[in-house]
């Protein structure tokens, strides 16, 4: 029987895995929570604080150790949010398995360059374009696995914002963090370092999940005896998480990264295929 | 390895940033915990309660529901009160952030970043006031 204990226990896994991830947790907590017997909608609803607490938790710490760097996040959320609004506008006017397929394909260019993402080396040194440069989209940060400093530079700032734009869309289409989404794009478009990227993905999840958990309030589908476990025990995850990610290498936080986005494209493509 | 020669380089933003996200999770942490304890205490039991609607926290927007919560006060059952007030603590912690972010940037005569964290702060604004 689930009771306010064993909920925030479940969510202090949710909130571990969300940290090191930078998938805030959600798409993982929501399905549980149906199968569990509570209705979708207030499902969502716990899971869009589950982000936030997740995000919080774990950034208070990526930040502190300055792995996240707060420059490139506040130069990508200006899209994700601009996106998520968006989302949410156009979302009754497009047909919800379209979506579905549309933002399973997009997760599998997760995929591209795994080789390289696997493998154990230092951030690549990148050559930035002329906006990245402007915006000073760069930094640094202490890794502890590898004992060293990390220096990175992003690059191509522009289309990493249309694919910021695209992670908000489907934040706002799908009601989700799309922590899957950020993370692919910070990795595969702005060249950023693993850790990097999960740990900015998760400052800016925080923000996407914000506007959305403002629109659950309004519908007042916020069960307090669900969401303040589920704030408890993701906080206490996260918080963990965050004092672990340093530690693990790149591949072992990859693996566990794409375990997660085929989950997520598992789910994505049986929601499509259900609903049509 | 000094931390200051790290990160983005915006030690005293990156230093601020973390210490208010650590008071703003563990203020919400602490309601949270003491409205379940007292909850408990009323109700006997910690049941998750779907079909109970006085579980149910609503609002206008964000901003109505901060201003009813706090002129209301703990009227009826301080349990539930504590756990709003934690759920509220929660969400206004990362819209705190954005806010002490723009002022940092405008402080520091940064034009492109005043803009890019304006910009983020009268979006997230709109969002919660319109819901």
């Amino acid at each position: 029987m689930l009771n306010i204990v064993s909920l925030s226990l479940i969510s202090v896994l949710i909130g571990f895995l969300g940290s090191l991830t930078g998938l805030g947790g959600a798409s993982i907590l929501i399905p549980i929570l149906v199968l569990l017997g509570v209705p979708v909608k207030e499902a969502i609803a716990a899971g869009m604080v589950s982000i936030i607490a997740t995000s919080s938790g774990s950034a208070a710490s990526y930040v502190r150790d300055r792995i996240t760097n707060v420059r490139i996040a506040m130069y990508l959320e200006m899209f994700t949010i601009t996106g998520a609004i968006v989302g949410a506008t156009i979302t009754s006017v497009i047909a919800p398995q379209y979506l579905y397929f549309f933002f399973a394909a997009f997760l599998l260019t997760s995929f591209i360059g795994l080789r390289r993402l696997t493998e154990s080396s230092g951030a690549a040194p990148v050559n930035q374009d002329n906006v990245s440069r402007w915006l000073n989209l760069k930094g640094s940060y202490f890794d502890e696995a590898k004992k060293r400093v990390i220096e990175y530079r992003a690059t191509n700032a522009l289309w990493g914002g249309l694919g910021m734009i695209v992670a908000g869309l489907a934040a706002g289409m799908l009601g989700i963090g799309a922590g899957a989404f950020k993370v692919t794009v910070q990795e595969n478009i702005l060249k950023l370092p693993p850790k990097v990227s999960s740990t900015t993905s998760n400052f800016i999840i925080g923000m996407t999940a914000l506007a959305a958990t403002s629109v659950y309030l309004f519908s007042g589908l916020l069960n307090l005896t669900l969401v303040a476990p589920i704030a408890i025990g993701t906080t206490i995850g996260a918080v963990i998480g965050g004092r672990v990610l340093n530690r693990l290498n790149d591949k072992s936080l990859r693996f566990l990264f794409f375990a997660i986005v085929v989950y997520l494209i598992v789910q994505m493509l049986y929601k499509g295929v259900t609903s049509i | 390895m000094n931390l200051k020669d790290l990160g983005s380089g915006e030690s005293k933003l990156e230093t601020t940033i973390s210490y208010l996200l650590i008071i703003g999770v563990a203020l919400s942490l602490a309601l949270e915990i003491a409205g379940i304890a007292i909850f408990y205490k009323s109700h006997g039991n910690l049941d998750i309660l779907l079909q109970d609607k006085a579980m149910f926290i609503q609002g206008r927007d964000f901003f109505s529901f901060l201003y009813q919560l706090f002129a209301r006060g703990p009227m009826q059952n301080t349990g539930i009160f504590l756990m709003t007030l934690g759920v509220a603590a929660l969400i206004l912690t990362p819209f705190v952030r954005v806010i002490v972010s723009a002022m940092y940037f405008a402080w520091k005569r940064d034009a492109r970043y005043t803009l890019i964290t304006a910009f983020v702060l009268v979006a997230t604004t709109v969002s919660l006031a319109l819901h």
